[in-house]
């Protein structure tokens, strides 16, 4: 299980995250001031570091720096939006930096890059009958392959990843084509009714209205 | 043009037509004076060779032992008398119808005087000589002429004296002072540069200096020296640097504290945000939620939304006091504490915490919304402050001509730390304990405004762990 360190200090942000974290089944452990946040990151044991800047005791920067020889990814959390704050931040060595206030999937999006970028996350992710290797960039259903174009295989990817949480379609959009691309969310409906059919995903891959999608998780059906 | 320029130029002009004016008019006397020696001289050598000739004519009668002379003879007496005049002398002879009876010497400035009318001119009385000077082939000559009566006839004389000398010297004088004004203009030109540079140096030096302010740089001064206007401009360019470098100062000051303000305004309201829009997503997007998730997930939505309004409506109360005119009035502060303990009487209720309030009948000045808001916040501070059971006292009385509100809590205190940011908007001594409360770091920073907008001062002393006595001075100008 993905254990992470929330360092923040004001409680109910830190158990926003915390009940944000549990979604998709990533413990979260909080810490309110930076000084015990930095003696607990020292404990190790976890596999990412969420590290709010304005601190009691020591401030954000001061604990990257206390923390820097754990090799822990950091992604700071923060309300201050200057550049040269985001730049201080990133070269103390943060993975990355999300600012204030901050939607709970976008949070979950940026933690599963980095743990990604850290090999923390499974190569071979299996549901039910399905079973996707990421790296080989292979995916099974009953044993047998399953030829999907690299589009429709990053959407079950990111379904995969998101289990029981409804996804917009621009969620997917961002995420799996990119910010800069300026498709519409028709192109959307076509990739998760491909990945549907191709799949046999027709009672758990649901449509929600007005919304997106929702990948049921195998063990609630 | 420059001002050197301007100044120098037309200096130097005025000089050099000084010098040149001065100079001719002292050429032009002595010439003059000069030529009336010459004239003198040369009446004198006349009225010897007219002697000469009235002698002659006297002599040639007696030898001749004659009464009376004929022309002829008077034109042979005039032929000697010119012959031996000799050659320093030029002379002629004309008789009444101004024929040339006789000369000698002359030469070309015989015809100039014959064709000029000279002769004509001459006074027939005798009386006066005529002077005139001619100028033949670069010679310059005095010819002076009178009229002789003799023997029942008219002559006229003319003696003519070369005076060339007199012109070569003028000539020279002029050549000379020409010379000596061109090089003593060169000279001039020179020393009145230099000086003129140097007095208008400073202006230079000043402009060096008004640039590198211009450019921003408030703090240089100028070295007041040099004559006396360059003093007082340099001395009011400072003084203008000085009011320059403080209001900017002043302005920075407040652009800094607005910078801060906002930033601070900026976190405080993405805090609840924050959870706000986290709570909010997870309810959305969660598949399942226990109804003990829900509760907590809204309870927390509900809790930081109370927090925004808190905060909205204390920034409110900053913004409007800044715009709108305050309706002061007498108030009897009595009254004012009597309404604020009213409206606090729930608070005190759920700290458990008492109020005594000991007031003097005073009557300031005031706007008593405004004010009862000021004593509200303050009373509050020092209820919150209190651990259960305490109680709060208020005391307002008259010390030295001001009125004096005093709050005393036996509360959790401050450090010296603490009380020096007290009224900064946003601080807050105890973040998650006063977010708790539902504060938002404004009210110090409101009172503040409140009493600045009643010319009060508001004074904490605080000890941790003992307390904390807040000192509200309302001067004796505020009071009735």
């Amino acid at each position: 299980m993905i254990n992470i360190l929330i360092i923040e200090d004001d409680e109910n942000i830190a158990k926003m995250i915390t009940a944000a974290l549990s979604m998709v089944d990533y413990k979260g452990t909080c810490r309110y001031d930076g000084r015990s946040g930095a003696e607990e990151a020292m404990k190790g044991g976890y596999d990412l570091i969420l590290l709010d800047i304005m601190l009691p005791e020591m401030n954000g920067f001061e604990v990257m720096e206390a923390i820097k020889g754990c090799g822990t990814p950091v992604i700071f959390l923060t309300a201050m939006q200057e550049v040269s704050d985001k730049v201080k931040g990133l070269r103390l060595g943060a993975e990355d930096y999300i600012v204030k206030p901050f939607e709970a999937l976008e949070l979950l999006a940026r933690i599963d890059v980095v743990l990604r970028r850290s090999n923390k996350t499974q190569d071979t992710i299996t549901y039910g009958d399905i079973s996707v290797n990421i790296d080989r960039h292979e995916i099974t259903l009953k044993g047998q392959h399953v030829q999907l174009t690299p589009k429709e295989f990053d959407v079950i990817v990111y379904f995969l990843q998101h289990q029981n949480i409804a996804v917009s379609r621009e969620q997917l959009l961002s995420s799996v084509w990119g910010f800069e691309f300026g498709g519409e969310s028709r192109t959307v409906d076509i990739h998760v009714q491909q990945v549907r059919r191709k799949l046999g995903l027709k009672d758990c891959l649901i449509t929600i209205p007005k919304l997106g999608y929702r990948l049921e998780s195998r063990d609630s059906l | 043009m420059k001002l050197w320029q301007k100044i120098f130029l037309s200096s130097l002009f005025l000089i050099i037509a000084a010098v040149n004016i001065i100079s001719v008019t002292i050429l032009n006397n002595s010439h003059r004076l000069l030529l009336e020696r010459e004239q003198t001289h040369a009446i004198s050598e006349h009225e010897f060779f007219e002697a000469s000739f009235s002698n002659a004519v006297v002599y040639a009668k007696l030898a001749d032992e004659k009464i009376a002379l004929t022309p002829n003879d008077i034109r042979r007496i005039a032929s000697d008398v010119v012959e031996g005049s000799g050659r320093t002398r030029d002379s002629a002879v004309f008789d009444s119808e101004g024929t040339l009876i006789a000369v000698n010497g002359m030469d070309d400035v015989l015809s100039r005087i014959t064709q000029s009318g000279f002769i004509e001119k001459i006074d027939s009385s005798g009386d006066n000589y005529s002077a005139s000077v001619y100028e033949t082939g670069g010679a310059h000559k005095l010819a002076v002429g009178s009229a002789i009566t003799t023997e029942g006839m008219s002559y006229r004389v003319v003696t003519a004296v070369d005076i060339s000398e007199i012109y070569a010297m003028k000539k020279k004088q002029t050549d000379f002072v020409r010379k000596v004004s061109v090089i003593s203009a060169g000279a001039i030109s020179l020393v009145l540069l230099v000086t003129v540079l140097l007095m208008l140096n400073p202006l230079s030096r000043l402009n060096v200096y008004t640039k590198a302010i211009a450019g921003g740089n408030y703090r240089i001064r100028i070295r007041e020296r040099g004559s006396l206007e360059f003093r007082e401009l340099a001395q009011n360019m400072n003084i203008m640097a000085e009011a320059v470098q403080t209001n900017a100062a002043r302005l920075e000051k407040i652009a800094e504290d607005r910078q801060t303000f906002i930033a601070n305004l900026s976190h405080e309201m993405k805090t609840p945000l924050t959870s706000i829009l986290g709570f909010a997503d997870i309810l959305r997007i969660k598949r399942q939620v226990s109804d003990s998730e829900r509760a907590e997930y809204a309870g927390v939505i509900v809790e930081e939304t109370k927090r925004l309004r808190s905060l909205s409506g204390k920034l409110m109360g900053i913004v409007a006091m800044n715009g709108t005119e305050m309706e002061k009035k007498p108030v009897s502060l009595q009254a004012m504490i009597n309404e604020t303990k009213t409206a606090l009487v729930p608070l005190l209720a759920k700290n458990d915490v008492q109020l005594e309030c000991l007031s003097q009948d005073i009557t300031i000045s005031a706007d008593e919304e405004l004010f009862k808001s000021l004593l509200y916040n303050i009373i509050e501070n020092a209820v919150k402050a209190s651990p259960k059971g305490e109680s709060v006292v208020l005391n307002a009385a008259m010390y030295q001509g001001d009125a004096v509100i005093t709050i005393t809590d036996h509360g959790i205190g401050m450090t010296p730390e603490v009380m020096k940011k007290a009224f900064e908007p946003f601080f807050m001594a105890d973040k998650s304990r006063s977010r708790k409360a539902g504060g938002a770091g404004l009210g110090l920073a409101l009172c503040q405004k409140i009493a600045s907008l009643h010319s009060a001062k508001i004074e904490i002393d605080s000890h941790p762990n003992e307390g904390t006595t807040v000192f509200i001075t309302i001067p004796r100008e505020e009071c009735l």
